[in-house]
Order: structure tokens, then sequence, then C-alpha cells
């Protein structure tokens, strides 16, 4: 419900305005206002320190990034300083984000994540942590509402929850626990007690597969 | 084309699971690749959309408040403009500060050093007074020394010796004085110079000793009187017997003075 509500106040972008990433898939159907010409459009605002255009960004990408760090956390107040964290650094250097590079809710939510792993390595959480992300890689988190709902509605989140589910065990396994744990590929390496090769090949393939099947969706 | 190796790459730094080392080799790879750029761009969607299936959860108003408060404040636009201003004034009222405390200081500094010229005159004053005083005494004093001194020509009594010539000194006071003889002759072998005072108190001049003179007739003699002399009316000079005598021979008058 928030998603749309959140959206109905979002202007609505022609659709040659959007550039998909593989404009060789035909379903790409419902242009919104993630892609990067809004978004580049967005960060020139928040660059000339137009406080509306940094509210959008807030009222729109703050709920998945909240869910990010609350994941990665497992403490929803130390999760809500990291998200203010963020957001106040994207408004304080909005020059750090290069559109070139991805989205600027992908930048964000890198930024949230990058923060949260931090803090909880620097905490005697971490192993906690990996333990968790271990146990539930693999498993369908559909019971609640996803930030993916949130920010895209149910039909889009679906088809993620779809595409992961896809995955293998062992490819889901090292994405989550490279992404929501924090661990280099050498460490998952040892703590799966595999190859680093294999880990590496697993990452892409998982990745690679990610990406086919919801390349209209980045 | 890209080859396996990058793609590993390229996902595990959408993921965050590089080394420091290898994210900054493929990001240098990557300003340089088009491709490549794109790939990572992809992996990047592929780990925001990993992130979504987070369980939702949306930030409080409250929350939402206070990050825009804190915007507020750290708003850096505002703060830059805010501050150079508050410096500028800071400095400005600095400045009138100084410039009060050293006009102040300034003043009182010509006060001061006015005071000093105003010393210095009155101690100059003061000298010049102090030293004005000292010549009154020295004046003082010598007036009344010379009161109490007797000055005496004395004139040559001899016809075969006009140019002898003599002037006494008496200081009364002191009870002394000082003869300065000139082109007065040798006495004889067998006969001395004799100064004599006479005073009204003494009934014959008094003693005052034995003149000698070089061999030129010059000479210059301290003498004191054998008795106490209040009034030195005269000076006299006689021819006596070597050594002098007691009462003077009256027709050897050499020397005379009132």
């Amino acid at each position: 419900m928030y998603a749309h509500a959140t959206m109905a106040m979002w202007p609505q972008w022609p659709a040659s305005d959007w550039r998909p990433l593989q404009a060789t898939r035909a379903d790409v159907s419902v242009p919104d206002s993630t892609g990067s010409n809004h978004d580049g459009q967005l960060m020139r605002r928040i660059r000339a320190r137009e406080r509306p255009a940094f509210l959008e960004f807030y009222d729109r990408y703050a709920p998945l990034l909240l869910s990010v760090a609350a994941r990665v956390l497992g403490n929803r107040p130390e999760a809500e300083d990291v998200l203010q964290e963020v957001c106040t650094q994207i408004w304080r250097s909005p020059e750090g984000y290069d559109a070139a590079l991805g989205t600027l809710c992908g930048w964000a939510v890198t930024l949230t994540r990058n923060k949260a792993i931090d803090r909880v390595r620097a905490t005697s959480r971490h192993r906690r942590l990996i333990e968790e992300v271990a146990t539930s890689a693999g498993s369908d988190e559909s019971a609640g509402v996803s930030a993916n709902e949130l920010l895209y509605g149910k039909e889009r989140a679906a088809r993620v929850r779809v595409a992961l589910n896809a995955l293998s065990s062992e490819q889901r396994e090292v994405i989550e626990l490279a992404f929501f744990a924090g661990l280099s590929q050498t460490e998952i390496a040892s703590r799966l007690e595999q190859p680093l090769g294999t880990v590496k090949a697993r990452i892409r393939r998982g990745m690679l597969k990610l990406r086919d099947e919801l390349g209209d969706m980045l | 084309m890209i080859d396996e190796p990058t793609e590993e790459l390229a996902s595990a730094r959408a993921l965050g699971a590089l080394s420091a080392e290898e994210a900054q080799a493929l990001d240098r790879q990557v300003q340089d690749d088009a491709e490549l750029r794109a790939l990572v761009a992809q992996m990047r969607g592929v780990t925001t959309l990993l992130a979504g299936t987070s369980a939702g959860l949306q930030p409080s108003a409250q929350r939402r408040a206070e990050l825009m408060r804190q915007l507020d404040h750290r708003d850096a636009p505002a703060s830059r403009g805010w501050l150079p201003w508050a410096l500028a004034a800071g400095l400005a009222v600095l400045c009138l500060l100084l410039g009060w405390q050293t006009s102040a200081l300034r003043g009182r500094l010509e006060a001061e050093q006015h005071r000093v010229n105003e010393l210095n005159r009155l101690a100059d004053t003061l000298r010049l007074e102090s030293a004005d005083l000292r010549q009154s005494v020295l004046t003082l004093q010598q007036s009344n020394r010379l009161a109490n001194m007797r000055i005496v020509l004395l004139a040559s009594q001899l016809h075969a010796d006009p140019q002898a010539v003599a002037v006494s000194v008496w200081d009364n006071e002191r009870q002394s004085g000082v003869i300065l003889v000139r082109h007065l002759k040798p006495p004889p072998r067998n006969k001395d110079y004799q100064l004599w005072i006479i005073d009204p108190r003494y009934a014959t001049p008094v003693d005052a000793g034995v003149l000698q003179v070089d061999p030129s007739g010059n000479g210059r003699v301290e003498f004191k009187a054998r008795l106490p002399i209040q009034s030195a009316n005269q000076f006299a000079v006689t021819e006596e017997a070597k050594g002098g005598v007691t009462v003077p021979t009256l027709t050897a008058l050499v020397l005379a003075g009132t």
C-alpha cells in the first residue's frame, strides 16, 4: 500500500526516457522511476541542494535501505542510525555517485550495506550473523512483505523471489554470505571448505543467472 | 567480450566480496572498458534486487523529521555561507576593539609623555634655581670674605728704586695674608726685608715676618702677624738686621701702603 501511495506522488516519466540495460529483452513493459535517467535528474537536483529532490529520494528508497541495514544488523534502532548516516552522507557528498556504475538506488544500497557490515564486524555479532545468513540461505522468505514489494510492488517482488529460488542452494548461499554477511570470496571458501575457484564460479554463475532473469528490472 | 575471470571479479565487486586491492584493480579496468562498466552496473542492479529481498521496514516519521532537522543543521552551503560572514563580523569587532584599545593606550602614552616632559622641565628649573642659589651663596660667601679682606698696594719709598712695588692681601678672619713683591732689589747680605702691619690697637707696628725675594726682585710670601690683628690699616716693609727685629727701624722704610 505504501509503495503505491508513494509512487502516485512521483512524476510519470515517459517510456522513451528509459534505457533498459538489456534492450534485447522484450518483456520490458512497466517503466518505473528507478532508472538511471531519473536517477541522474534526481541526483542533479540533490546536488543543486533541492530539498524536495532529497525528500523524494528518501521517501522512495529509505524503506529499502532500512530493510537492508536491519537484515545485516538484526537490530532496528541501529539500522535506523545507519539509515540516518547514509542519507546524511548522500546529502552532503552527492558527488560520490557515478551514474555510469549503476543506479542511485544501487549506490545507496551499497553504502548502507557497507556501513551495516562495518558496524557488525566491530562487534561480536558478526559470527552470529554469518550463521543466520548461512541458515536462512535458500529458504523462501515470502511469508512477510519484502522491501522489493514496498518498492516495486508484489508482482515484481515475486519475480525476484522466483529468480532467487531458481538458483542452486550453493549459488544462493555464496551470494548471500558475500552480500549480507560481508564475507570475502576467500572467507567464504574457508568457511564452506570449498576451493576458492569454486566459490568464484558459483558467485559468477548465480549473479549472471539473476541478471538474465531480472534484466528488465535493472 | 568479457572473459570469465573478469565476470567473476565484476560479480564479486557488486557483492562487496573483493579485497581492497582487487576492487581497485577492477575499478581502474572499468574506467577504460565500457562493456565491463555496463556489466558492473548490471551486477550492482542485481545486488540491489537481492537487497530488496530483506523484510520490508518503513522508517518512522519521527526518524524522518529528525533527519530533516539534521540536514538543516548540516546544510553545507548554508554553513559555508554563514561562516565567512561570522568570521568577518568577528574580525571587524576584534579590529574595533583593538583600535579602541590602541587609541586609549596612545592617549595614556601621550598623557604620560606630557607628564614626563613636565617633570623634566621642573627638574631643569630646579637645577637652574639650584645653580643660581649656589652661585648666590658663593657670591655671598665671597662678598663676605672680601669684606673681611684688606688689600693694600705698597709703593716704593726708595728714591734709588722707585719701580719696587708690592700688594698685600690680608684675611682678617683667618688672620693671615699674602704679599706679592715685584722689582725690589735684594737686600744687602747682612740685611732682611721685614713686613709690618699697623693696627691702631697697638702702639707699634706688628711684626709679620721677613720677606725673601729672588735675585730679580720678585717674591711671594704668605705671612701671619705676631699679634692678633683687629684692623690692618697699613702695611710697611723695612730693611732690618738679618733675621728681623721686634721694633721696626723707621728710617729704613722700603715699601708702604694704606
